[in-house]
């Protein structure tokens, strides 16, 4: 509770209106702008001035000024009192009588003839606030009497009073308020509201008039405010619905009167202030002998028996001021949105604004982040506020003051968290989560550098994985103060990429200052695979000066990787090409990058140039010379490096043979002949300096790879012929070697030889066994030939045959209008073929299904034996 | 203050749960409520909808503020307690008649609250949006069962159908008392959301022809008319 909605500031003191008559009381009051009227129980009624004074301090008083007091003449209290200003009349209600006063000299208005302005027998009336009648210079009054049950309308005008309606009640009814043509009555046992121009009456509740006296109070436009059973303020509309909830008054209530949003009511001894919005008591005021309360033009005004006093209500402001200090945000936003439509809009969005960061930043002292996030959202909170509560995140260049008066009372986060480490890092957690989710809408816009920076700090700070993030993507963050903060958390990984984002220049200093951290000179764990990290930069890197001063670095580093700066750089972009012959020289000094990357340009890129290939061919036989020399030579190294020249030399017919000739070995020079074509030379190099006879077989198979078989052939026999004249010519064991690897290639590659020419050549001395599986072959692939010619030629006849016998039964008739069955295009020369049962066929087609057909591709290569 | 398009009332004696449901429903928890004062009303959001749910007092003394509160009432939500065979009873003698100044085409729900305490199945329900603090809270009091149920769902069936009877439907073209019969606990958020979202479902058409009434202005529409006019000119040629 408490809130502070209203004050209570004397108006009239008792002096004042009855010195020291102890038994006068006042009964009625009436204002009307600064004119109080007050009716008494001594049939007088009294005339002030009331002034508002606000005091140096802010403070609201009155000071009121008497102006007349006149005696009614009927020795009875005055009842009530209500101004006619628009008629300068006050209207009053003495001893039943209503009649009419003059405002400022407060005579009587005297009767005119045939009319009256005085009604009798009356017990309330009420005026119409919101008369359906437009007329100013009448008010429309609704009037009980006091004995009949009836409700009349009268009109009031200057000098007279009109009645216009009546409508009679099923009760007597002892309260009335009027709104258009609704009535909203207090009859004995219930509220009813009354329709009086067309008679429709709606029941509303039942409530014992007897017992408590009812209250009828209009609230607003077909809205009344009435007492209920059980000491409640009940709302109803002209309809007889409810649309609001009821409030809960003490039983005893006296008055009650609504100053939006507040419903406050009299009893004996409070005033008692609840809101509308909520229906919570908010305020209690201790007031002794209330009487009366009544508000006139939105102004409050209470009355014990001697004195009057104005309920003034707080600046809207300052209530809901009082409201945060007291950390009651929901209450604070819940007056500021439901005063809205009594405030001008632009201001109001002005307040509701600044209300909603201040109950976000109260949420923010109690760690409710999510509430606190909302409410910053939807306050749409200069995101600087927040991040000004953490020492030195906003940058020094920052032009940020916070707003005054301030959002909060937090002097820093220290000062909030009061020294608890928990409490920092969860509000710096949310910090980070905050700003993450703001720095990309609209609330950035003007200090996205701020708002940058803070959160690269915080990033650093926590050790958080979007610290990349952050600086790999588009950001502005300020150089000047993220430098020393990653320096100091040795984000130094972080740290290049904020220099690469920044400026290109600078990207010299990124890659230099990774270096460090590669070498240890700097300690900075985001990446382990930094070094790789580098060269993939520098592979991907447009300024070509970086690249040459960098890779040197990272070829010392592993050249296999190094080299990937050359070797992986994207092909056809825009950015500057490399030249192959600059990367080459540059590669001079490490030759296994040099190769690599050679080896890149030749294999992988099959880059047709002499000079690369030649180049690499050389690289290859150095390497394979190098190994050779070594004592013990590494056998398997060896192996895979030869390998890789002779590949190299066999696939490849760009490299400068001759070139190579001189510094190669034997094998290798083989291949080399073999490329020249000189064979004869290859296969004595290979069989008698070398004796590597399964290589002089490969190399058979590979000098004659896409040649027709009778190349194949002679290739064999060219090394069949080296090994028996190597055979003749040597002596002892030696020759044993020869007859053997002849003896092998025969019996391996049999169906390459031609068989009579063998052993036409075959020494005269040499066992049959020994070339058993080369004769056999050799009889099978024999036998094979003549048996399929056999079938050929039977074939051939019977085909002949046929056709004499077509030929024989009838002719052939080809005329133009005839189609070839092969082609289906017509004859227009003589010349035809026929095919068995008398088919005729174009000459040339026929030539191309021979062509095509299986039997004769088979016949081609007639390795399978029958 | 949005304008509400369309009201609910819950009615039921003193004790029943009144609030505790609406609490449930709208907060997601249970909590202690104190005896309500006159009335207490809540906004909810339904869609592009403002429903207001009238929690209304169960004491005696206020009583006779029931039938304005359901005056223009689209949908009443008559709660008992299943554990109190008086409270089923009250609501027969004392609050149908309230429902007289509501729509002619109101609906009407017998609810009988706190199941939990009779029905293991809606002990053990947990409510799937309550937080866990909420919870554990809640859970402390959880107390094994039994208390003895003293309303069968047979008796709210019959219940429901006199309510239709006094009311003058016809049973076969109102909605069925299967649909309309509910045994909800407010304290575990069994059932609590099926009878609200089914009601709000069930009022929908109600709004629907409120805004149209409320459309349907006096005014005269001359583009309206030309169309009208248009389509007549059309007709009639040839």
């Amino acid at each position: 509770m408490s809130v502070k909605a209203f004050e209570l500031v004397p108006a009239v003191e008792r002096d004042l209106l009855m010195g020291d008559k102890a038994r006068i009381n006042i009964e009625c009051i009436e204002c009307c702008g600064k004119h109080l009227y007050m009716g008494t129980n001594d049939c007088f009624i009294h005339h002030f001035l009331l002034d508002e004074i606000t005091t140096s301090k802010g403070k609201l008083s009155y000071s009121a000024q008497k102006l007349l007091h006149k005696y009614l003449g009927l020795k009875k209290p005055v009842a009530e009192l209500r101004a006619a200003s628009a008629l300068e009349r006050l209207i009053v209600l003495c001893d039943g009588i209503v009649f009419l006063v003059d405002m400022v000299t407060l005579e009587t208005v005297p009767s005119v003839a045939g009319g009256g302005a005085k009604i009798r027998g009356v017990n309330a009336f009420t005026i119409n606030e919101n008369p359906v009648n437009g007329d100013p210079f009448c008010v429309e009054m609704g009037v009980l009497s006091s004995k009949r049950r009836t409700v009349q309308i009268y009109m009031v005008y200057e000098d007279r009073v009109q009645l216009v309606k009546e409508v009679t009640t099923p009760e007597q009814p002892c309260a009335v308020s009027l709104d258009g043509y609704f009535l909203c009555l207090a009859l004995a046992t219930q509220y009813i509201i009354l329709n009086y121009n067309t008679g429709a009456s709606q029941d509303l509740f039942p409530y014992n008039s007897e017992e408590r006296r009812p209250i009828v109070k209009r609230i607003g436009r077909e809205e009344f405010l009435l007492a209920a059973p059980g000491g409640l303020g009940m709302f109803a509309n002209a309809q007889g619905v409810s649309q609001r909830a009821p409030v809960s008054w003490s039983e005893s209530v006296i008055g009650a009167a609504v100053c939006f949003p507040y419903v406050v009511a009299l009893d004996e001894s409070f005033i008692t202030v609840h809101s509308m919005l909520d229906q919570q008591l908010k305020q209690t005021l201790s007031f002794r002998d209330g009487h009366i309360l009544q508000d006139f033009e939105g102004k409050v005004i209470l009355a014990s028996t001697k004195a009057v006093y104005v309920l003034t209500p707080l600046p809207l402001e300052r209530q809901i001021q009082d409201l945060l200090d007291s950390h009651r945000v929901e209450e604070a936003l819940v007056l500021t949105e439901g005063a809205q439509r009594n405030i001008p809009k632009d201001k109001f969005q002005i307040l509701h604004r600044r209300i909603l960061q201040q109950a976000g930043f109260i949420q923010f002292g109690q760690l409710q982040f999510l509430e606190a996030k909302e409410h910053f959202r939807k306050g749409q909170l200069d995101v600087r506020e927040l991040i000004s509560l953490y020492p030195l995140l906003l940058p020094a260049s920052s032009s940020f003051t916070r707003c005054h008066p301030p959002l909060h009372e937090f002097a820093d986060l220290n000062h909030l968290a009061q020294g608890d480490l928990e409490k920092v890092l969860r509000c710096k957690k949310f910090l980070i989560s905050y700003l993450g989710e703001v720095r990309s809408i609209e609330v950035a816009n003007g200090c996205r550098e701020d708002i940058d920076t803070a959160l690269l700090k915080l990033y650093a700070e926590q050790d958080h994985d979007s610290l990349l993030d952050l600086l790999a993507s588009d950001n502005a963050c300020l150089l000047a103060d993220s430098v020393p903060c990653l320096e100091k958390y040795h984000k130094y990984f972080a740290l290049g990429l904020l220099y690469h984002h920044n400026d290109q220049d600078s990207a010299a200093l990124q890659v230099c200052l990774w270096i460090r951290v590669v070498d240890g000179d700097l300690q900075d764990s985001t990446r382990s695979d930094l070094y790789e990290y580098i060269v993939d930069f520098l592979c991907f890197c447009s300024n070509l000066d970086l690249v040459w001063k960098y890779a040197d670095w990272a070829l010392r580093k592993d050249p296999t990787v190094g080299v990937h700066i050359f070797t992986k750089r994207p092909a056809n972009r825009d950015q500057s090409e490399l030249n192959p012959d600059d990367v080459i020289t540059y590669l001079g000094k490490h030759s296994q990058a040099l190769l690599l990357y050679l080896e890149h340009l030749v294999l992988e890129r099959k880059t047709q140039k002499e000079k690369f290939h030649t180049h690499l061919a050389v690289l290859y036989l150095e390497r394979v010379v190098s190994l050779l020399s070594e004592s013990p030579a590494d056998e398997e190294e060896l192996s895979r490096a030869r390998e890789r020249l002779q590949a190299m030399l066999r696939e490849s017919d760009l490299y400068r043979v001759h070139f190579l000739l001189g510094g190669i070995s034997l094998c290798e020079r083989a291949t080399l002949h073999g490329k020249l074509g000189e064979h004869d030379k290859a296969l004595h190099v290979l069989v008698h300096e070398l004796r590597d006879f399964p290589s002089a077989e490969a190399f058979c198979t590979w000098a004659s790879y896409g040649q027709d078989s009778s190349y194949r052939q002679r290739l064999f026999h060219l090394l069949l012929g080296v090994y028996l004249d190597g055979n003749e010519l040597a002596v002892g064991g030696d020759g044993g070697d020869l007859k053997m690897a002849a003896v092998d290639l025969l019996n391996r590659h049999g169906e390459v030889f031609d068989a009579v020419r063998v052993l036409r050549l075959l020494p005269e001395g040499w066992s049959l066994q020994l070339l058993r599986p080369f004769l056999g072959r050799a009889i099978r692939a024999s036998m094979h030939a003549c048996r399929t010619s056999q079938i050929a030629l039977g074939l051939s006849r019977s085909e002949n045959l046929q056709l004499l016998h077509d030929r024989r039964k009838k002719p052939i008739i080809v005329s133009e209008k005839k189609g070839c069955h092969l082609c289906h295009n017509t004859f227009s020369e003589p010349d035809v073929l026929c095919l068995p049962g008398a088919v005729p066929v174009h000459t040339h087609c026929v030539a191309q299904r021979v062509k095509d057909s299986p039997t004769k591709r088979q016949l081609t290569n007639s390795s399978n034996h029958t | 203050m949005k304008k509400p398009d369309v009201k609910v009332v819950l009615l039921g004696d003193m004790n029943v749960g009144k609030t505790s449901l609406l609490h449930r429903y709208t907060e997601r928890k249970f909590k202690d409520t104190i005896s309500t004062v006159g009335g207490a009303f809540y906004l909810k959001q339904w869609g592009p909808y403002n429903i207001s749910i009238w929690d209304t007092a169960g004491r005696e003394q206020f009583h006779g503020l029931g039938s304005m509160y359901c005056r223009g009432a689209a949908a009443v939500i008559l709660i008992y307690d299943v554990t109190n065979w008086q409270s089923l009873a009250e609501l027969e003698e004392r609050f149908l008649s309230l429902t007289d100044t509501a729509n002619h085409d109101c609906i009407y729900a017998v609810v009988g609250n706190k199941a939990d305490l009779t029905d293991p199945k809606a002990q053990q329900f947990q409510d799937p949006d309550e937080t866990s603090e909420d919870r554990a809270e809640c859970e402390e009091g959880r107390t094994e069962p039994q208390l003895h149920k003293q309303v069968p769902p047979e008796d709210a069936v019959s219940f429901y159908e006199r309510i239709l009877r006094y009311k003058g439907l016809d049973e076969k073209s109102s909605l069925p008392a299967g649909k309309m019969c509910f045994e909800t606990s407010a304290k575990t958020g069994y059932n609590v959301d099926t009878l609200f979202e089914a009601l709000f479902d069930l009022v929908l058409p109600s709004i629907l022809r409120k805004r149209n009434e409320n459309q349907v202005s006096p005014t005269v529409d001359l583009e309206e008319c030309r169309g009208a006019n248009n389509k007549r000119a059309r007709s009639s040629c040839c």
